[in-house]
């Protein structure tokens, strides 16, 4: 078990300094070196002397390896230095932005896992039956469809039509006015259609993913054994089945988080939700390249904890993987 | 066997049917329609009606028109870029099964790094950087959807690779390039065209919404896309601007989902 988890986080290692890189040469084969592309903007009475200096500073007039380990020292302290817009710290901006994401998508999460793994189960246990297959139809048609439609729908009805939630935005222009209790209803109305968007889709992945746990948990040699001993049908579902078709699930845990923030660039942009998937698009679009470098390798990072954090428990939950890994 | 077992299921065929029908109206779309860039300021936001069927959007360009004509786009890069990943993954999956040892080991890890990065995170550093374009669209998503590919191929070399027509063709001294592509890749390609049927769909939803960001395949070729993003800016209004865009978006990654799902289902031996 210990010698698996250190094996694990060796690996995450690894990973952490293939991220850095992957980045790392995803800017640099970019024509022009970023400075040239900044002065243009800025400062376009610079001398060439002057020019070579700022180079100098950011060592641009390195090898790329030298430059990499130069961004590498600070990257892994997670520094990623200075925005180009305000010239704020790049750690603080995603720092400042990051609880506003993380409030949508926490909720949105919760709620799809609380209605998607039950309807998942529940139509696994119905194998076979229309309801299953019906149910299946419909997880492909929730999966298929454009989150960003869907928000652009959901604002038309509960926005211009019915004009009972907000279009966008955190709060309401007067929210300093409300007392407390009215600005968390306030709030609370501005969450409602961004966390909608986000779990729908979620929703249909729980669904699926835990019905096809299940579908695989009762084609296992000891549920039939369990049946033909002559337990209950329903005593065999709860008992024997679903307790180990949960164990899977953890595994989405790693693998939402990537999904999660994909999605939170396109709903935080639609709804003007000020978190960080909308600071990751505004610093692509003004070409903030510290704060798209900061923000890209800190998800990564974010993705590969998460995902490390899935297998230990994995681990913990499954004896299995346990012993196949002592092996 | 498989095509037997996939032309049971009648949703599947619908769908096959539609991509079909789809596709035809892409490749005719020129034919079927007035030019979908032809502006009309007069007529600027009007809702359906009988010379603009699905109406007008905000500078008088006939919607059915750009909805047809986005087809192109959508499909295009739908299958291009997931030509790029299955080629790349393909590839990469094969070496690692194949080889085993320090070359699966490499790719693995590889593969764990791309994974690590939030899919539409990359695209867009990857568009916005290089500038968007049809080529880079469909690069970028070619460059980041490979992972699914290569896994399925690794996996499928692993299984054959023992097996006794692979042993008898190295027995008879052909060359490790030979294997791979004449003798073990036509018999491990089957699962891993299922993820692709997947993939063509994933590549329309994203490029649909690098469309919808403004970063994808730039205007005024028409996209369902930004279709879908002029309708942001007049949602107060222009309802069928947010519409039938977005139906076509929905049934075309749908048909694409469904086709994946029941070819999977064909290949499955234990699903009855």
């Amino acid at each position: 078990m210990g010698s698996y988890i250190v094996r694990r986080l060796l690996y995450g290692v690894l990973t952490f300094f293939g991220i850095t890189l992957a980045v790392f040469i995803l800017v640099h084969s970019v024509p022009g070196d970023p400075i040239s592309f900044y002065i243009s903007q800025h400062m376009t009475h610079l001398s060439q002397p002057a020019l070579d200096a700022i180079r100098h500073e950011h060592h641009l007039d390195e090898p790329f390896i030298a430059q990499y380990l130069y961004w590498l020292r600070d990257a892994v302290f997670l520094n990623f230095g200075n925005s180009i817009l305000d010239h704020r710290r790049v750690t603080d901006r995603i720092l400042e932005k990051l609880p506003h994401t993380i409030e949508l998508n926490a909720i949105a999460f919760l709620l799809a896992a609380a209605i998607g793994v039950p309807i998942g189960l529940w139509s696994a246990a119905r194998s076979g039956r229309p309801v299953e297959r019906a149910s299946a139809v419909l997880f492909f048609l929730l999966y298929s469809l454009p989150s960003f439609w869907v928000a652009l729908l959901l604002m038309e009805f509960f926005s211009v039509k019915l004009g009972i939630l907000p279009l966008f935005g955190m709060t309401s222009d007067d929210y300093f006015e409300l007392s407390n209790a009215q600005k968390l209803l306030d709030h609370a109305r501005h969450l409602v259609l961004p966390v909608v968007t986000l779990a729908y889709a979620q929703m249909a992945i729980f669904a699926r993913f835990s019905k096809s746990a299940l579908t695989e948990v009762i084609r296992q040699d000891y549920i039939t054994t369990a049946r033909a001993k002559g337990v209950a049908p329903q005593r065999v579902l709860w008992r024997h089945a679903f307790r180990n078709a949960l164990i899977p699930l953890i595994t989405l845990l790693g693998l939402t988080i990537p999904y999660l923030i994909s999605g939170s660039i396109i709903v935080e942009d639609i709804f003007q939700w000020d978190g960080i998937g909308r600071l990751y698009f505004t610093s692509i679009l003004s070409r903030d390249y510290p704060t798209v470098l900061g923000l890209t390798v800190a998800t990564a990072v974010i993705t590969l904890i998460s995902g490390l954090l899935a297998d230990v428990l994995y681990a913990f939950a499954d004896p299995r993987i346990r012993f196949e890994a002592a092996r | 066997m498989m095509w037997r077992r996939f032309r049971r299921s009648k949703l599947a065929l619908i769908a096959l049917f539609y991509v079909g029908v789809v596709v035809l109206i892409a490749i005719c779309a020129p034919l079927l329609t007035s030019d979908p860039n032809n502006v009309d300021l007069a007529s600027r936001l009007r809702p359906p009606d009988r010379t603009h069927r699905l109406g007008t959007d905000d500078l008088g360009r006939d919607v059915l028109a750009r909805v047809i004509h986005g087809a192109r786009v959508s499909l295009s890069v739908g299958f291009a870029a997931t030509a790029i990943s299955l080629i790349i993954g393909s590839f990469l999956g094969a070496l690692a099964g194949y080889y085993g040892g320090a070359a699966d080991w490499f790719v693995s890890r590889v593969i764990e790094v791309v994974l690590c990065f939030p899919f539409l995170l990359l695209v867009l550093a990857i568009v916005a950087l290089f500038g968007p374009s049809f080529l880079t669209v469909m690069i970028a998503l070619g460059l980041t959807s490979w992972t699914t590919e290569a896994r399925f191929m690794r996996g499928e070399f692993l299984r054959i690779r023992e097996m006794e027509f692979a042993q008898a063709a190295r027995a008879s001294g052909a060359r490790d390039a030979r294997i791979i592509f004449r003798h073990l890749l036509p018999n491990a390609i089957a699962p891993v065209l299922v993820s692709a049927s997947f993939g063509v769909a994933a590549a329309i939803l994203t490029e649909s919404a690098l469309s919808f960001l403004g970063l994808g395949v730039p205007p005024p070729t028409p996209t369902w896309g930004n279709i879908l993003s002029t309708a942001q800016q007049h949602i107060d209004y222009a309802w069928w601007l947010a519409l039938f865009p977005g139906v076509a978006i929905f049934l075309t990654v749908a048909a694409f989902n469904i086709i994946g799902d029941r070819v999977r289902d064909a290949l499955d031996p234990r699903s009855e």
